[in-house]
C-alpha cells in the first residue's frame, strides 16, 4: 500500500527551489536521493518525501510547537491531546493521544508526512504505520541544540525553510543573549522541583538543568543518575539549596512552595528564594523555553541580590 | 440450557459428565456462529465510518484503497488476534480451574503473568523494540513456569494446594519487581507500559501464532477431556478410575502455560477472560470439559473481539485498553448467569 504517498497537487514552483536553495546553504541534503526534501531524522535515518510535505501529522504536543516554529502549523492535518500552543494547536482534529494513537483515524486523514515521538509513541504503532506505507519522521528532542536543528528540518520537510531558518537562528541568538548575561555570573544552588508527589527535580542530562547552567545556576541534584530522580524532602534539606523553583499544576499554581516556608533553616526560604516558574514555558523542548529561561534567569538574579 | 441438567456451582469440585458427545454439538455450532459475527461486526465497525458498499466493495476488484487498508490491514488482523488471544485465556482458565480444582484459578495465578511482564517491561525500560519485548516477555513467562514447576516439584508430596501456594508466592514476588520497575521507569515510559500490564491489542503484530496455538491446543486437548472430567472429581477418585493422576496434572499445568504465554506476548496482561469464561459456560452448559474447553476457545475469542471494538470506538479517536472493557461486558453477563441459576 502506498496511500501515504499519494503525489501532492499543489506544488508551487518556488517551493522547490527555495528549499533546495536554503539545503544547499545548510549542507542537509542529498540532492541525488529524489526531487523532494530529505532530511536525517533523531533516530539517524533519512527521511524523503517526494514532495514538501502538506499534510502532517504530528504525535507529540511539542513537535506540534516545534511544526509551528518553522512555520509549518497551517500544514498540520492532525494532532495528539494536550497539544495547546500556540491557540491555533487547539483547533487541530485530534488522532489520540501520544501513548495510543487512533491508527483509523491517522490512515483515513491521508497524511504525507507523520512525525513520531521516540520516547513516548508505542513503537509498535509507529512500525505499523511505515509498514502501511507512511513516511514516518523520529523525533527525540533532549537539548537546545536538538530544538534548532528540528526546526531547520521541519522547515525543509515542508517547504518553509526560510522561515524555519529564521525562527532556529532567533532562538540560538536569543541562548546567546542570556548566556552571555547570566553564564558568567556567580553560581546559585538551585533545587529545581518537577513534580510535587512525589518530590520529583532533574539531573543535568534534561533541558530544564541546562536551562539551569545557561542562567548561571548550579542544580543540587544534577549528578544523580536518573533523569528525573524521586526524592524525599530530607535530601532537599540536606543539599541547602540557596534557591527553589517549582512549577504547579496550573500557570499560577504556587502551592508546591507553601510546604518549603516551614523550613526558616533551609538557605532559601531564609532569604525568600522561593520561586514560581510557569510550568508550559520551561517543560516542553521548543522555542519557548527562552520565555521560562528569561523568568529563571530573572529569578536566580534576585537571589545573587539577597546574599 | 443443558436442558433437564441442572446447571453446577462454578469450579465445582464434582465435575459432571454428560451421556453422550452428540449433546456437545448444537452449542459448540451456535458459539461458532458467534465467533464469526464478532469477527464479521468487528470488521465493519472502527473509529472511521466505512460504508456497506465499501465494505461489499472489498470482495470485488475496485476496492477504495483506504477501505482496504483500514478493513483488512488494521482491523482484519486485529481481530483476529484479539480472537486468538482470548481463546487462549478462556482455554487455560479452564485448565487452571480443572487442574487447582479451585473456582477463583485463572492464567495468572501461578505467577506466569508476572514473570511475562517483568520481561515486557523490562525491555521496555530499555526502550527495547516491540519484537524484543514479546520475546522477553515469552522469556519471562518459561522462566516463572519452570521456576514454579521446579520449587512445587521439590522433595515431598505434591499437591495442587502445594502448586497453587508455590505459584501465589511467586506472583506475589514478580509483583514487587514490576512495582520496582515501574517507580525507576522514566515518566514519558510510564503510560506504555501501564498499558501492557492492563492488556491491549495495539501491541498484537500478528495473528498468526496466537491462533495457531489454539487450534493445536483444541486438537491435542480433545482426546483428554474424558480424563480432565475424572480428575476435576479429585485425584484419588481419578485414581481409582485409572487415571495416571500425576503424568495429566503436569500436562495441564505446562499446557495452560504455554498457552498463557503466547496470549500474554500477543497481548499483555489482558485479565477476566481467564477467569470468568470458563465459569459463564459452565452456569450454561454444565461441567463437561469436552464441551467446556473447545466453547471456552470460541466464548472466549468472541469475549476479546466484541471487547476490543468497544476498546477502538468508545472514546475515539482517544484508544482505551481492552482489559477495561471486556470486565465491563463480563461482569454484567457472569452477574446476570450467576443470579439465574439460583
Amino acid at each position: 500500500m502506498g496511500i501515504g504517498n499519494q503525489p501532492i497537487s499543489v506544488a508551487a514552483a518556488w517551493v522547490p527551489a527555495l528549499v533546495a536553495g536554503t539545503l544547499l546553504l545548510l549542507g542537509a541534503v542529498d540532492l541525488a536521493a529524489g526531487d523532494g526534501p530529505c532530511v536525517i531524522d533523531d533516530k539517524e535515518r533519512e527521511v524523503c518525501l517526494s514532495r514538501p510535505a502538506e499534510r502532517i501529522i504530528a504525535l507529540s504536543p511539542g513537535v506540534t510547537e516545534l511544526l509551528f516554529a518553522a512555520g509549518a502549523g497551517d500544514r498540520i492535518i492532525g494532532a495528539v491531546r494536550y497539544s495547546d500552543y500556540p491557540e491555533a494547536a487547539n483547533e487541530l482534529p485530534r488522532v489520540g493521544n501520544h501513548t495510543r494513537v487512533d491508527m483509523e483515524t491517522v490512515l483515513a486523514m491521508d497524511p504525507n508526512l507523520i512525525v513520531a515521538w521516540v520516547s513516548g509513541n508505542a513503537p509498535e504503532q509507529i512500525d505499523r504505520l511505515e509498514q502501511l506505507g507512511l513516511t514516518v519522521y523520529y523525533s527525540e528532542v533532549r537539548n537546545f541544540d536538538d530544538v534548532a536543528r528540528s526546526i531547520r528540518r521541519f522547515g525543509t520537510l515542508a517547504g518553509t525553510g526560510a522561515k524555519a531558518e529564521q525562527a532556529a537562528a532567533d532562538f540560538s541568538a536569543d541562548l546567546d543573549r542570556l548566556n552571555q548575561t547570566y553564564g558568567d555570573r556567580d553560581p546559585v544552588r538551585l533545587f529545581y522541583q518537577v513534580w510535587d508527589d512525589p518530590l520529583m527535580t532533574v539531573n543535568d542530562t534534561h533541558l530544564i538543568s541546562q536551562i539551569i547552567e545557561l542562567c548561571g545556576g548550579h542544580n543540587v541534584f544534577g549528578a544523580l543518575d536518573r533523569m528525573v530522580p524521586r526524592l524525599d524532602r530530607e535530601s532537599v534539606l540536606a543539599a541547602r539549596p540557596e534557591a527553589i523553583a517549582a512549577g504547579g499544576m496550573g500557570e499560577e499554581d504556587e502551592s508546591w512552595l507553601e510546604p518549603w516556608k516551614q523550613f526558616d533553616q533551609l538557605p532559601a526560604t531564609a532569604r525568600g528564594n522561593l520561586f514560581f516558574v510557569p510550568p508550559s514555558t520551561i517543560q516542553r523542548p521548543t522555542p519557548r523555553v527562552i520565555e521560562g529561561a528569561e523568568i529563571l534567569c530573572e529569578h536566580l538574579e534576585t537571589a545573587r541580590g539577597r546574599r | 440450557m443443558a436442558g433437564a441438567e441442572q446447571p453446577l456451582p462454578a469450579g465445582a469440585a464434582a465435575g459432571r459428565v454428560a451421556p453422550g458427545l452428540a449433546r456437545v454439538w448444537p452449542p459448540l455450532l451456535t458459539l461458532a456462529a458467534l465467533s464469526v459475527l464478532s469477527v464479521l461486526l468487528a470488521l465493519s465497525i472502527g473509529s472511521v465510518h466505512v460504508p456497506l458498499s465499501g465494505l461489499l466493495a472489498l470482495f470485488g476488484s475496485s476496492a477504495d484503497p483506504l477501505y482496504y487498508a483500514l478493513v483488512i490491514e488494521l482491523r482484519l488482523p486485529r481481530a483476529l488476534a484479539a480472537f486468538g488471544t482470548g481463546g487462549l485465556l478462556a482455554v487455560a482458565g479452564a485448565l487452571m480451574q480443572v487442574l487447582l480444582r479451585n473456582p477463583l484459578a485463572d492464567p495468572y495465578v501461578l505467577g506466569l503473568s508476572g514473570g511475562a511482564a517483568v520481561g515486557a517491561l523490562g525491555a521496555m525500560l530499555l526502550g527495547l523494540g516491540a519484537l524484543v519485548v514479546s520475546g522477553s516477555a515469552f522469556v519471562g513467562a518459561l522462566l516463572s513456569t519452570v521456576l514454579v514447576f521446579g520449587l512445587a516439584h521439590g522433595t515431598g508430596s505434591w499437591t495442587p494446594t502445594r502448586l497453587l501456594l508455590t505459584g501465589v508466592v511467586v506472583a506475589a514476588g514478580w509483583g514487587a519487581v514490576i512495582t520496582f520497575m515501574l517507580v525507576i521507569g522514566p515518566t514519558e515510559r510510564l503510560p506504555g507500559m501501564l498499558y501492557w500490564l492492563m492488556g491491549d491489542l495495539a501491541y498484537a503484530r500478528s495473528a498468526w501464532p496466537s491462533l495457531t496455538m489454539l487450534a493445536v491446543a483444541c486438537i491435542v486437548l480433545a482426546p483428554l477431556g474424558r480424563s480432565l472430567n475424572v480428575l476435576a472429581r479429585g485425584p484419588l477418585q481419578a485414581a481409582t478410575l485409572g487415571v495416571s493422576v500425576r503424568p495429566l496434572e503436569w500436562t495441564v499445568f505446562l499446557a495452560a502455560s504455554l498457552l498463557t504465554s503466547v496470549a500474554v506476548i500477543t497481548a499483555g496482561t489482558i485479565g477476566f477472560v481467564g477467569l470468568v469464561v470458563p465459569h459463564m459456560l459452565r452456569l450454561v452448559f454444565g461441567a463437561d470439559q469436552r464441551l467446556i474447553l473447545p466453547a471456552s476457545a470460541l466464548a472466549g475469542g468472541s469475549l476479546l473481539v466484541l471487547a476490543d471494538i468497544g476498546a477502538r470506538t468508545l472514546m475515539a479517536p482517544e484508544q482505551l485498553p481492552v482489559g477495561v472493557i471486556t470486565a465491563l461486558l463480563g461482569v454484567p453477563t457472569f452477574l446476570y448467569l450467576l443470579y439465574r441459576s439460583r
